[in-house]
């Protein structure tokens, strides 16, 4: 219970939340038009008191850029995680549950997969399938996909020996109730840790596929767009990067910790 | 018609390329020998073999190691290169070049009449896959009568074969039998020899000591391929390069009043305009497209997206282009009249979903994609932006013709056939825009044919005039085009080609 | 040696899946070759000429027959782009990248171990925490955009460091290694958060145990039992981690290389992606991945040879 209450246990939290919150609310209190409003007078200017964070290269204000950008980001981690989830552990589940052959071949496969860059493989399916909000999202999921399921079949071996689960399976279980009722659970704690942890890379490889240019779109207000149109005035005005990078770091930050102290909570190998 | 009014077909002007300067820093005139130029070049070379390449970041290195049979001066002008002179019918079918002598190639060999020959078989033989091969369309034959003359016959008359010869890409010539080795090590009659390539990072050149007008000051050019214009501008600031192009618009103003650099700007880099897929029902009807037309404010965009570096045209004609049409002015921003015209064709405010396709390539574009979005939504039109690499915008766009809306540049098409044929021609090559209007077609044709040079003249000035009636496509502005160098380099005025993009070094030099 | 021998028939299975995947990938890219040698100045005849020239009307299982014979044959190629043969494009820009990569390790390593031990020892005291945030902080910023800050403050502003470019380290080692500076700098300030952690975590159980008491007991000066007896002991792990991020390196080093100009593996593979240069994807997609897999595959036979349970004294 102390760890729930470490400093890094509590700033974690902190950030997580703020930023979730930001991306629930804002679209509420901010009219999405903000973001995309471009006002020719007012281009790159520092921040003041009209534009607590300045204007981009367009007269946007960053303020409402920037947190209308939670939610996209935000969204785009979620579900490309989502996503890696529901291909990844079945996956997992039945090549650590039903072992051999099926495990072997399965592996070969994750592992051929898993020599590839996960940012590599991202930015070619989003290259293939053509870069916008839904393709990013989709390129990101199958991208992290075999090292989830990698993970959870690691999980799903370690709980099949567990001598309780063992007599289950004695006692004449069928299979699908083994995975739902004995399996599933015991591999959760870990699953969450690494949705966690997940998350957090899922954020960043949405910034560095937009920042190449193939992930979301204009005018959107992603952070990774954000930064990727603030490259060409960084000397003249570095709030337009500055901004959403200290967003993503926030983000990231926020989320790593939080990923650290589930960790510390609920992996059964730490304890 | 007498032969030299016919020579002068193509485009006589008052003026040169428009050019801007900064206050600069004092240098000296005065020539010296020696040197390698450091050039932090924006773009990153493909195929340069100079037949098969179609990207203007190649044409523009390989401009030092090609001559042409003839080129272009400041005023728009075909002049001889390395012909000595040449000479054209009356009828327009037959052309006579008579080649300067002992022109040098940078194999060792001597130009005759046999290396004009063969390069021009070249370019016209489809297997070499050149871009430029349908400039010899209408040639009959192309005979030798001896080493230094050549005779192309014509089928019938082509006006503006010559000025297309002006162009590198077609009138280039290469030592005979050297095809297979152009893309690897291309060898010409320029002023530099290539030495070698580092794939995206580096060009070498060397002076080429028996360039057959004189040699160059430089002993070399290292052409340094930097994309990111921040870097190449801080390269430049730094002093690690001599010489940059293509100064990011937002900078200009600013490396313009830097004391330490010299600047020049001009008009035209090349020309942008907006697009409609004549395909699609929608943008067949004129008040729709007219409608688009009115919602931009050309000049607030071009301030907007290129911070003012340009200026706003309604034709795409070279500003210096007697063939320009200067009556016509642009529609000013009308966003009432925009609704009005939409509801007119049946598109009430908030029912037309329009997707716009923009290519990354120029971030430019995607700017301008997000301003006109915004004018969009204030007419009641819904417009969605779809950021394609540049891969991505040649396949969907300019091969597939799959889109609605988008927008382009075309550098350097100064010569009005190549512009109005192969753009809005039902046949043209560069008609993506599936623009299929019998007018036009019947205008274009008979101007390639005129070889009256005024009544030529006039059938473009309708060709724009009709253009911009119908509002085929919305044309928005030329871009300038801009350069920055060091101190220490001589000579910055002789860089830029008449076209407006290529960029060649003989005369350039650095101070010791 | 049987397990050598099927440790090798390992390899040679994956790297034959490998190249499945990579030849499926890159021949689902819609867009194609031809189209982007002739850019705009393309009309569809030209197009379909070089197309049959270049061999891309051919069935799949033709061109992925050719595309592996040619690979075992040692003749992978040209880039249909740039004109240029494949082969010695990869051996040069690999070497470009190694550059990178084994500078960005010796900067994580010579940060994070001994931050990691400095924390270890001081365990959940101010130091600990101090660099538990020094570390995440370097895991939370995208590397692309501690790149940027980079140029802004070491090209732009202070004028050390060249901010672009590559040069060859065969010709000019003091060069190369200016030029790899700031890119392996970018890269190295991520790495070393999970390498100080790592560190941390594993001297801390070192520290724990029977041995460094005995030593400690011995009346050994801290120092010495620390660098000396627990270090050595801790290395293994690390370098285990250090090695498995290799992999993901060589992700991120598409981003930096592109953002520094640096023509390394990662530029290359960005490039022929962009412009859809099936031989050249093709190559770099597989190469990048047989280093991985190489990479992870030394890393665990290592691991077996270096058993954390060795002790000295």
């Amino acid at each position: 219970m102390r760890k729930f209450l470490s400093a890094k246990a509590l700033i974690g939290l902190a950030l997580v939340l703020t930023v979730v919150a930001v991306a629930i609310l804002s679209p509420l209190f901010i009219a999405p038009e903000r973001a995309t409003q471009m006002v020719m007078s007012a281009r790159l200017q520092p921040p003041s008191l009209a534009y607590p964070l300045g204007t981009d290269q367009l007269g946007r204000d960053l303020l409402a850029r920037v947190m209308l950008g939670a939610q996209t980001s935000l969204m785009i981690a979620v579900l490309a995680v989502g996503m890696s989830i529901v291909l990844g552990l079945p996956l997992g589940i039945i090549s650590g549950y039903f072992g051999g052959r099926i495990d072997n071949v399965l592996m070969r496969i994750i592992d051929a997969l898993l020599s590839f860059p996960a940012l590599l493989l991202a930015l070619t399916i989003s290259a293939v399938l053509g870069p916008n909000l839904q393709n990013t999202i989709i390129a990101i999921g199958i991208a992290f996909t075999p090292f989830l399921a990698r993970i959870v079949r690691g999980e799903a071996l370690r709980v099949v020996q567990m001598p309780y689960v063992e007599a289950a399976r004695a006692a004449g279980t069928r299979d699908g109730q083994m995975i739902l009722r004995h399996i599933l659970p015991n591999i959760m704690p870990a699953l969450i840790v690494q949705a966690t942890i997940s998350l957090a890379f899922a954020v960043l490889a949405e910034a560095a596929l937009s920042f190449l240019g193939l992930g979301t779109q204009p005018p959107m207000a992603s952070w990774g767009l954000m930064i990727q149109a603030s490259r060409q005035f960084l000397d003249l005005a570095p709030w337009t990067a500055l901004v959403p990078g200290a967003a993503l770091a926030i983000t990231i930050l926020g989320l790593n910790l939080l990923g650290d102290v589930l960790r510390d909570v609920l992996d059964p190998r730490v304890r | 018609m007498k032969r030299r009014e016919f020579l002068a077909t193509s485009i006589i002007a008052t003026g040169a390329l428009g050019f801007g300067f900064g206050p600069g820093p004092l240098r000296a005139q005065e020539p010296v020998s020696g040197g390698t130029l450091i050039w932090g070049h924006s773009e990153t070379t493909q195929n340069l073999d100079m037949h098969q390449t179609g990207t203007a970041s190649t044409a523009r290195v390989l401009q030092n190691i090609h001559d042409g049979i003839v080129t272009i001066n400041s005023e728009m002008q075909v002049v001889p290169q390395l012909a000595e002179s040449f000479e054209v019918s009356d009828d327009g079918l037959t052309y006579t070049f008579r080649l300067r002598e002992g022109v040098m190639f940078h194999d060792g060999s001597t130009m005759t009449a046999e290396d004009v020959r063969y390069s021009f078989e070249r370019l016209r033989d489809p297997e070499t896959g050149a871009v430029n091969f349908e400039v010899f369309n209408d040639v009959d034959a192309i005979e030798t009568p001896d080493d230094l003359t050549v005779i192309i016959r014509m089928s019938r008359a082509n006006a503006p074969f010559l000025a297309r010869l002006a162009e590198n890409g077609a009138g280039v010539i290469m030592p005979a039998g050297s095809g297979d080795i152009q893309g690897d090590t291309p060898t010409g009659a320029g002023p530099f020899r290539f030495v070698r390539r580092e794939f995206g990072n580096e060009v070498e050149l060397v002076r080429f000591d028996d360039y057959w007008d004189g040699p160059a000051y430089l002993d070399g050019i290292l052409a340094r391929e930097i994309t990111e214009p921040t870097v190449r501008l801080t390269g430049l600031r730094t002093g690690e390069l001599h010489f940059i192009n293509d100064i990011p618009a937002e900078r200009i103003a600013e490396v313009e009043a830097d004391p330490d650099l010299q600047v020049r700007t001009w008009a035209p880099l090349n020309f942008d305009f907006v697009n409609f897929n004549h395909n699609l029902e929608l943008f067949q009807d004129r008040r729709v497209r007219q409608a688009f037309d009115l919602m931009i404010d050309k000049e607030m965009l071009m301030q907007g997206a290129l911070w003012g570096q340009g200026d706003t045209t309604p034709t795409p004609s070279f500003p210096t282009d007697p063939a320009r049409n200067s009556d016509i002015a642009q529609r000013a921003q009308d966003i009432e009249q925009a609704r009005a015209l939409l509801q007119e064709a049946g598109y009430a405010p908030g029912t037309l979903n329009v997707v716009f396709k923009v290519t990354t390539n120029y971030p430019y574009h995607v700017d301008s994609a997000q301003i006109i979005a915004e004018w969009a939504r204030a007419a009641g039109v819904n417009m969605t932006i779809e950021q394609l690499t540049w891969a991505d915008w040649l396949s969907q766009v300019w091969v597939d013709r799959d889109f609605e809306m988008t927008m382009m540049n075309f550098f350097t098409i100064w010569e009005p056939d190549r512009l109005y044929y192969s753009l809005y021609h039902s046949t043209g090559g560069f008609n993506y825009r599936n623009i299929a209007d019998p007018l036009i077609d019947e205008l274009a044709e008979q101007a390639r044919g005129e070889v009256d040079p005024q009544a030529r003249i006039d059938l473009y000035k309708r060709i724009q005039q009709y253009i911009y009636d119908e509002s085929l496509d919305v044309v928005l502005w030329y871009r300038n085009g801009s350069i920055a160098a060091q101190p220490s380099v001589g000579g910055l005025d002789t860089v830029v080609h008449p076209n407006g993009s290529n960029l060649n070094f003989h005369k350039v030099w650095l101070d010791a | 040696m049987a397990y050598l021998v099927s440790r090798l028939m390992s390899v040679a299975l994956t790297l034959f899946l490998i190249s499945i995947v990579t030849f499926g990938i890159t021949n689902i890219l819609p867009g194609d070759v031809a189209m982007m040698i002739m850019g705009t100045q393309s009309n569809p005849e030209a197009l379909e000429g070089l197309r049959q020239s270049l061999g891309l009307n051919d069935p799949l299982l033709v061109q992925y027959g050719r595309w592996i014979g040619g690979m075992l044959s040692g003749n992978w190629g040209a880039s249909l782009l740039f004109n240029e043969p494949i082969a010695p494009l990869i051996a040069q820009k690999v070497l470009a990248s190694g550059l990178i990569v084994v500078m960005t390790m010796i900067m994580a390593l010579a940060f994070a171990i001994p931050l990691g031990v400095w924390a270890a020892r001081h365990r959940d005291r101010w130091q600990d925490t101090t660099s538990s945030t020094v570390a995440l902080l370097g895991l939370s910023m995208p590397d692309f955009f501690i790149g940027i800050m980079l140029i802004l403050l070491f090209a732009a502003g202070l004028g050390w460091l060249p901010s672009s470019g590559f040069v060859d380290p065969s010709e000019d080692f003091l060069g190369a290694v200016r030029h790899a500076f700031m890119p392996s700098l970018a890269l190295a300030l991520g790495l070393m958060a999970h390498l100080t952690r790592m560190t941390r975590s594993a001297m801390m159980g070192i520290l724990n145990q029977e041995f460094i008491r005995v030593a400690r007991a011995k009346g050994l000066p801290e120092r010495t039992v620390v660098w000396g007896y627990a270090l050595p002991n801790a290395i293994g792990p690390v370098m285990t981690v250090a090695g498995l991020q290799i992999g993901y390196l060589f992700g991120s080093i598409i981003v930096i290389e592109s953002l520094f100009s640096y023509t390394g593996m990662g530029w290359l593979t960005y490039q022929a992606l962009l412009n859809r240069d099936i031989p050249l994807i093709q190559s770099t997609i597989f190469v990048i991945a047989a280093v991985v897999m190489l990479v992870n595959l030394a890393v665990d036979l290592l691991y077996r040879v270096i058993d954390p349970r060795i002790r000295l004294g």
